[in-house]
């Protein structure tokens, strides 16, 4: 007998799982010809059925480049497998999946459960720790990959998801199991979990069982949940014999926002919180999750350079930040060149890189001009790119190290502050800082900075009121006025002259107005706000002020200071503010002034 | 003439389309086993765009029976 030509035609492609399947077919009759050995031998054990799974994890890893071959064991013989997989796998098996089922393994347990005897859910988790344990006999004489399920909710008994009582009866059972599971396995050194449960989520409960196919063959999973389960199954085999992807080379413009910046200015840029601009923030809030993996991200871009940094260093909607990037290639060079000094700049190899780009022809350029590149085309539409993204399995790797962890530190201080940021309350974040303040009257040598923040800040400014350098000179020589500014600096550097405070000081010497108070955006965030207004108040307390005036003219721009008066205890008055000395905020705890 | 279960068996089951005819059944061909029996049902049910029964699913012992069912459910040209 021949085997049949698989034309496309014959093969049905309406869904993902019967082109699995097909492709699956079509691998192992090719492998009964084939003098190529497998290179990946998997041994499956279940509780259940479990040949049906075999296509899609199979099928996965063929697309992957892998010549699987797949033995699945006995049904229902997971502990003999434990205590002897040789006998069953053989000695060249180098991967082997442990799967169970609630129903399976302790479906009397739960029986009991549901009928309200309140010892069977304790006794249900006393069979987790004899699974454990033979998983742990397993682990110490087999050197190959070892997988082990997390249980889906059980089907085809009485209980049901739908049942009013369901959190309290099979929710709860099953929680309470997954969850001990969970904490059991990991004690298990070199043990990695596939998620069943997340997987029938993916597809819905209904969707994942099969009711004729569970009378029948005693199979209880529909293809759509065998197929999204498989897939999970093969992605942890494939990251546990490949090296992920280290770094993210992201275009600018389209890609990281919506627009130009170059033509469109930093107003015209989309990024934001409405739609497109959310799309695109949304893509940057996974940049920021894959960065934290210790994912690092690069920025290839055909542009001005400081046009791109002026959108990291002053548009309040960027979740990404100068210091999130660790190399950059902005010029007007092709990409194609500049990807190998992003690898360079690294020390990895361009094998290695990612390259995100919406323009078809840069993609098509760097996959003929660099094909061990992986290139990603951005859908056209802005609200498809996180989920196209997101789903990509380039970033899959088994255990995050702390090397992973802190590989992006290594090349950018800054990042140490956005991991502690992630981690903490806002409030626990700044007391780790030791921010120090040192809020002073500006001297000769500082007017040229001060005057330079007067003209260029736009986001953190109360008035937007430009000055030149005379006239900054001549209010730093008044006796009406002060001319303040500030530095800062917190345990992961200092940030220089970034604010200016200028203040008309009233003829009774009493009220002092504050005529402007601006910061660099890069210094917000941190609680600066804070010290700087009880610095000042401080010093004109000293001096016999009893009350600030503020005044906040609205700008297209300066939307980020909009709300700084009024948190600080300022009331309208007005087209004016004002606070008496005496509700002024105090020095925060966290703050110190030098 | 290859008709559409026909191709169907000789894809899943992945035999020369010739060498599937009525009396094609699970006796003679080592390869309708229980695994493929599960894609021999969800193919024809997704071909002919049909639920089978249980019922109908255990009385699909050959290829003349399963054509016999197909034309019971109105299931048009097979």
């Amino acid at each position: 007998m021949s085997s049949a030509p698989d034309t496309p035609e014959q093969v049905n492609t309406k869904t993902a799982w019967i082109s699995a399947k097909a492709a699956w077919r079509r691998f192992q009759a090719e492998q009964e010809s084939s003098p190529e050995k497998p290179d990946t031998r998997i041994g499956v054990a279940a509780s259940f059925t479990a040949s049906t799974l075999s296509p899609f994890v199979g099928a996965y890893l063929v697309a992957e480049g892998f010549r699987p071959e797949i033995s699945v064991g006995p049904y229902n013989q997971l502990f003999q497998v434990c205590f002897d997989y040789k006998s069953f796998f053989g000695t060249d098996c180098g991967v082997i999946c442990l799967l169970w089922r609630i129903e399976d393994l302790m479906g009397e347990e739960l029986d009991r459960f549901l009928n309200r005897d309140g010892a069977a859910l304790g006794q249900a988790c006393d069979k987790l720790v004899a699974l454990a344990g033979a998983i742990s006999t397993l682990r110490s004489t087999f050197s190959g990959t070892v997988i082990v399920s997390i249980p889906s909710v059980p089907t085809g008994i009485p209980a049901d998801i739908s049942s009013l009582d369901h959190a309290a009866q099979l929710g709860h059972f099953h929680r309470t199991v997954v969850a001990r599971f969970i904490e059991i396995a990991a004690n298990l050194r070199d043990v990695r979990l596939v998620d069943f449960d997340a997987a029938q989520r993916e597809v819905g409960f209904q969707a994942s069982f099969d009711a004729r196919q569970w009378y029948i063959y005693r199979q209880p999973f529909s293809d759509a949940f065998l197929h999204s389960a498989g897939t999970k199954l093969a992605r942890i085999i494939v990251a546990g014999r490949r090296s992920a992807k280290k770094c993210v080379v992201l275009d600018c413009d389209n890609t990281l926002w919506g627009g130009f910046i170059g033509e469109d200015g930093l107003d015209g840029i989309e990024i934001g919180t409405e739609f497109p601009g959310s799309a695109f923030r949304d893509f940057q809030r996974l940049l920021l999750h894959w960065l934290r993996q210790g994912i690092l991200l690069a920025l290839l871009s055909k542009n001005n350079e400081p046009d791109v940094w002026e959108v990291f260093d002053e548009h309040s909607a960027m979740l990404l930040k100068r210091g999130d990037i660790s190399a950059w290639q902005i010029n007007w060079q092709p990409k194609a060149e500049n990807i190998a000094l992003i690898a360079k700049a690294l020390n990895i190899g361009t094998n290695s890189l990612v390259f995100v780009d919406d323009s078809p022809m840069e993609i098509s350029y760097m996959q003929q001009a660099r094909p061990e590149v992986t290139s990603i085309l951005l859908p056209e539409d802005p609200a498809e790119i996180v989920s196209t993204l997101q789903n990509t399995v380039l970033f899959d790797r088994l255990d995050i190290t702390d090397e992973d962890l802190g590989r992006a530190e290594m090349v950018r201080a800054e990042l140490d502050r956005e991991q502690l940021g992630a981690k903490m309350s806002k409030q626990e974040f700044l007391e780790t800082l030791g921010l120090k303040i040192d809020l002073f009257q500006a001297g000769t040598n500082d007017l040229g900075r001060v005057t330079q923040l007067i003209n260029k800040t736009n986001q953190f400014n109360l008035t937007t009121t430009r000055k030149t350098l005379d006239e900054v000179r001549a209010l730093a020589n008044s006796p009406n006025h002060r001319v303040y500014a500030f530095r800062i600096s917190d345990k992961f550097g200092e940030y220089g002259l970034t604010g200016v405070v200028l203040v008309d000081i009233s003829a009774d010497r009493r009220t002092w107005t504050l005529s402007n108070l601006l910061l660099s955006c890069r210094v917000l965030g941190r609680g600066v706000e804070a010290g700087l207004l009880a610095a000042l108040a401080s010093d004109a307390a000293a001096e016999g002020a009893v009350e600030f005036i503020g005044v906040f003219v609205p700008t297209k721009k300066n939307a980020p200071a909009s709300s700084f008066l009024p948190d600080f205890g300022f009331k309208p008055d007005g087209d004016r503010w004002r606070l008496p000395l005496t509700d002024a905020p105090k020095l925060p705890s966290f703050v110190e002034r030098i | 003439m290859t008709g559409r279960v026909e191709k169907i068996f000789a894809e899943v089951l992945r035999l020369a389309p010739s060498s599937i005819n009525d009396d094609t059944s699970p006796d003679n061909t080592p390869r309708w086993d229980s695994t493929s029996a599960i894609d021999l049902t969800l193919a024809i049910e997704d071909e002919f765009n049909i639920k089978l029964t249980t019922k109908e699913i255990m009385a699909m012992r050959s290829v003349a029976l399963v054509k016999k069912i197909l034309s019971g459910k109105g299931a048009g040209d097979v």
